[in-house]
């Protein structure tokens, strides 16, 4: 017996909510990162699954491009990281909040 | 005479009244011009002006029945045209010619008036902007272009009443003037509306009017008779607006004279004259004109009696002789009423420029009480006083005499003998008030005698041109019983409404009762005044010499009314809730803003979470919708 | 077979994305995240999509992953820079209530997809790197030259950013 559709989309699921919760609750801005990296991850379960529900070469596609972004994603996204870096040693989220509101009007 | 010259009647005082004006601000910027080259243009435009009128005058004469002048559409709306239209008809060239003439001499004696003083050219400039306004007021063919020169006029009172304007008494003054007018200029407006509303699809100039004035329903006439009645009061200084004549003595001399005896104030009387057809048809608001044109004449004679400024006296006394005026044309005699304004401008503008004389002469001393024996050092100006009091007086043969005393008739004819009886005590009032100023300027004793300025030539002579207009103007009106051709009546054919009957005798009786109610009053004050002590003390006070403090009466009725009102609206309304409110609204935004800022708190990890907690109620709401 | 496979792999993804987002030191959990990669890599060999198995282990945990190791390393962060995260786990109770409406949305949309038990291959060489190849420059040229594009830009972004300020 196959392994039914539906626990792929179940697992996913499951890892986009954790990613999610990753975002959400953690301040160190690597481990933010690599929660939206298990996000995106967990979309291209659902793109493969889909590819092969529907016998269909175009999910696979899509997720390959996805891996394509996120990698360029990466390379952006950890060069931010050095710079803000080097501008407040933190690497605390809630550290980086120059537009924040500052006293009163 | 082609009707093409009606619009040059107005315009030559208009193109001269600019052009002195952009003269004037040449003089002062860049090089002074001499004040000769003022008079002259200034004088010359009303005299050009006189001329096209006396041509226009031979051509009515001489058969022709009116003339319509329109060059170009003043509005148009739609297919709603309104024409620039100059009429004239028998009644405004009879305007035309004495305001002219009247107007001219005034500009003459200016001249000289005015000599050396600052603001010679301005002046003039004003001046004969004055004169284009009663013109166009005048020759107007509708009464929407009557209301442009009916608005003219007040604009140049106030210019010329607060003509020094560097004393804020003044300025009050032209302030007064300018508000006073504005209340009845609102009238006026209000029934030219109304009269607009009714009539104005069929054609708004005066024939269309009285062609269709019968559609207008009765008591709407009277609304619009009396409205217009309104406007009236404003500019002729009836009860209650007359308040502002007396204060605009603060003008220049010229300019009392101009306003009182060729311009503004007649400008009540012609426009009910203009009217008759309308007022015609409501006796009712006539008679109502002409009870407050008799209590005005009453009234302001009354007050008049105790004044001691010579200028307030006379404007007084014009007051009263307006109150004339509006009996004849309220009880339908308008030509009677006409001719009254006519010999009124010859004797009023004599006694002004008269009064001005002594004025200058005396170094600017108005009060009668500081004058006093000028008989001898002044004899010109004492003959021509003279003259136009025997005039205002009704002293036959001179001009007031007959109109006044058609005016008289009149209202005994038409069983007014209220009216009939206030007139004739006003007469001997009038006879008294006039000759009490005459005799303590130019007679008493103990008087201090004083250095005398000499007068130029310019304000001699019209002063005897008056004077010869004074004395004999009144022929070209004489009474049934002396002539069988009434000049004025014949002229004004259409305006001399209901035709009366009076026997000769009555006419001779009532002519001698006048006479004898005029004499009374010359020898009451002669009695009184011929021998006036000048050392004794002077009594002043009483509720006459206050003018029966209406002056204060307004004030305390209406103008500070107003005032609380506004003190109300601008610290309770306008502070309390319209800044308020706007206030508080701005303040919410502010506060509002500030919660909202505080939302942006720079925390990414609260956004995302704002974020999620958005798409989870999205979602829980499609659970829900898509539940079934 | 490919049952116990399934469940082995979907636990390993679990536990890595769990230790993941728990721990508090960087590098346990990039090397979570690792594991994560690997299984799910697994799976899409499950999947029968064979290239995608390889591109996901070389880019996301070759490169990847090993460029953030390298990341953590050069910045040199110690224990003590690591944030303090009281609440971390309240946090994470409060996001995982919040998201399950989403979750609930999505499940559903999927559970009611039609033909859900029609999952079976419909050729052999479906998922190889020739039916992929051929797919890829047939109907996504354009796409595909546009991410190369995109990957040209991030990486001039990328050093660009990266590059120490001069001092002025």
């Amino acid at each position: 017996m196959e392994v039914s559709f539906m626990s792929y989309i179940l697992l996913a699921i499951i890892l986009f909510s954790m990613g999610i919760m990753g975002v959400i609750s953690r301040k160190n801005i690597f481990i933010i990162y690599m929660s939206l990296e298990l996000m995106l991850n967990s979309i291209n379960l659902i793109l493969v699954t889909l590819s092969k529900h529907f016998g269909n070469m175009d999910g696979q596609i899509i997720a390959m491009m996805v891996i394509a972004i996120a990698a360029a994603e990466a390379a952006v996204f950890l060069s931010l990281i050095v710079s803000l870096y080097r501008l407040k040693h933190s690497i605390n989220i809630d550290d980086y909040n120059t537009l924040k509101q500052k006293g009163t009007l | 005479m082609s009707s093409y010259f009606l619009a040059w009647i107005v315009l030559i005082p208009l193109i001269s009244a600019a052009f002195l004006g952009i003269l004037y601000l040449y003089s002062i910027t860049v090089k002074k011009i001499s004040d000769k080259v003022f008079a002259t243009i200034a004088i010359t435009a009303p005299i050009l002006s006189f001329m096209l009128g006396v041509g226009f005058f031979l051509g009515l004469k001489n058969g022709a029945s009116e003339y319509i002048y329109e060059p170009y559409i003043w509005l148009g709306v739609n297919d709603y045209i309104i024409n620039m239209g100059f009429l004239g008809d028998k009644l405004s060239i009879f305007m035309v010619l004495f305001i002219t003439f009247i107007g001219s001499l005034i500009h003459i004696y200016a001249a000289g008036y005015m000599k050396g003083d600052d603001g010679y050219g301005k002046f003039f400039s004003y001046f004969n902007l004055f004169v284009a306004s009663m013109l166009l007021l005048v020759l107007a063919n509708s009464p929407i272009i009557m209301f442009i020169g009916w608005e003219s006029v007040g604009l140049c009172s106030y210019l010329l009443i607060g003509f020094y304007f560097t004393d804020p008494l003044n300025v009050v003054a032209g302030n007064k003037a300018f508000i006073a007018n504005r209340v009845g200029d609102l009238g006026f407006l209000i029934g030219l509306v109304y009269l607009f509303f009714y009539v104005g699809k069929l054609g708004f100039d005066y024939s269309a009017l009285e062609q269709y004035i019968d559609i207008v329903p009765n008591h709407i006439l009277v609304i619009i008779g009396s409205a217009l009645f309104v406007g009236a009061m404003g500019k002729s200084a009836q009860i209650p607006l007359y308040v502002w004549l007396p204060d605009a003595m603060a003008g220049p001399t010229p300019v009392s004279a101009l306003i009182h005896a060729a311009t503004m104030v007649t400008a009540g009387v012609y426009m009910v004259a203009r009217f008759h057809f309308l007022y015609d048809l409501i006796p009712n608001v006539g008679l109502f004109i002409a009870y407050i044109g008799a209590f005005s004449a009453l009234f302001a004679a009354v007050i008049a009696m105790k004044q001691s400024d010579i200028k307030k006296i006379l404007a007084y006394s014009t007051i009263s002789q307006l109150g004339y005026m509006f009996i004849a044309v309220g009880l339908g005699a308008y030509s009677t009423g006409l001719f009254h304004v006519f010999t009124h401008a010859f004797f009023k503008a004599l006694l002004f420029m008269g009064a001005g004389a002594i004025i200058i002469a005396l170094h600017h001393e108005q009060n009668i009480f500081k004058m006093g024996g000028l008989r001898k050092r002044l004899p010109l100006i004492y003959i021509v006083m003279l003259v136009a009091n025997l005039a205002i007086s009704g002293i036959p043969p001179f001009a007031g005499f007959f109109s006044k005393d058609e005016i008289l008739l009149k209202a005994y004819k038409h069983h007014e003998y209220l009216i009939y009886g206030i007139g004739l005590f006003t007469a001997a009032l009038t006879a008294y008030y006039m000759f009490r100023l005459f005799f303590v300027t130019f007679e008493g004793k103990n008087y201090t005698e004083k250095k005398l300025e000499p007068l130029s030539w310019s304000m001699k002579a019209p002063l005897v041109v008056l004077a010869f207009g004074a004395a004999f103007s009144g022929f070209v009106g004489l009474p049934k019983v002396f002539s069988n051709t009434n000049l004025i009546d014949t002229w004004l054919g259409n305006w001399s409404g209901v035709s009366i009957h009076a026997e000769h005798y009555e006419e001779i009786i009532f002519m001698g009762v006048s006479v004898i109610a005029g004499l009374i009053g010359i020898a009451v004050a002669y009695v009184k005044f011929f021998k006036y002590d000048f050392s004794q003390e002077l009594k002043e006070g009483g509720i006459v010499y206050n003018k029966f403090y209406i002056d204060e009466l307004i004030d305390f009725l209406i103008v500070r009314r107003v005032r609380s009102l506004s003190t109300f609206i601008s610290v309770v309304i306008d502070d309390g809730v319209i800044d308020k409110t706007v206030m508080s609204l701005s303040n919410g935004f502010i506060n509002l803003g500030r919660r909202v800022g505080r939302m942006q708190s720079a925390n990414t990890r609260m956004y995302a979470f704002f974020m999620l907690i958005g798409l989870s109620s999205f979602s829980l709401y499609l659970i829900f919708k898509l539940g079934q | 077979m490919s049952d116990t496979i399934f469940l082995i792999l979907a636990l390993l993804a679990l536990f890595g994305a769990g230790t993941m987002i728990t721990v508090s030191n960087t590098v346990h959990s990039a090397l979570g995240f690792i594991v994560t990669i690997l299984a799910l890599s697994g799976l899409y060999a499950l999947l029968s999509a064979s290239f995608l198995f390889m591109v996901q282990i070389i880019v996301y945990a070759g490169a990847v992953i090993a460029l953030l190791l390298f990341v953590i390393m050069f910045l040199n962060i110690q224990s003590s820079h690591t944030p303090k995260e009281p609440n971390k786990y309240l946090f994470m109770l409060i996001s995982a209530i919040v998201m399950l409406p989403i979750d609930y949305l999505l499940f559903r949309a999927f559970y009611t997809m039609t033909d859900i038990e029609n999952f079976s291959i419909t050729s052999k060489d479906f998922g190889t790197v020739k039916m992929l190849g051929l797919e890829l420059f047939r109907n996504w040229l354009l796409p595909f030259e546009a991410i190369s594009l995109l990957l040209l830009v991030s990486l001039v972004g990328a050093v660009v950013m990266a590059r120490k300020k001069e001092r002025s």
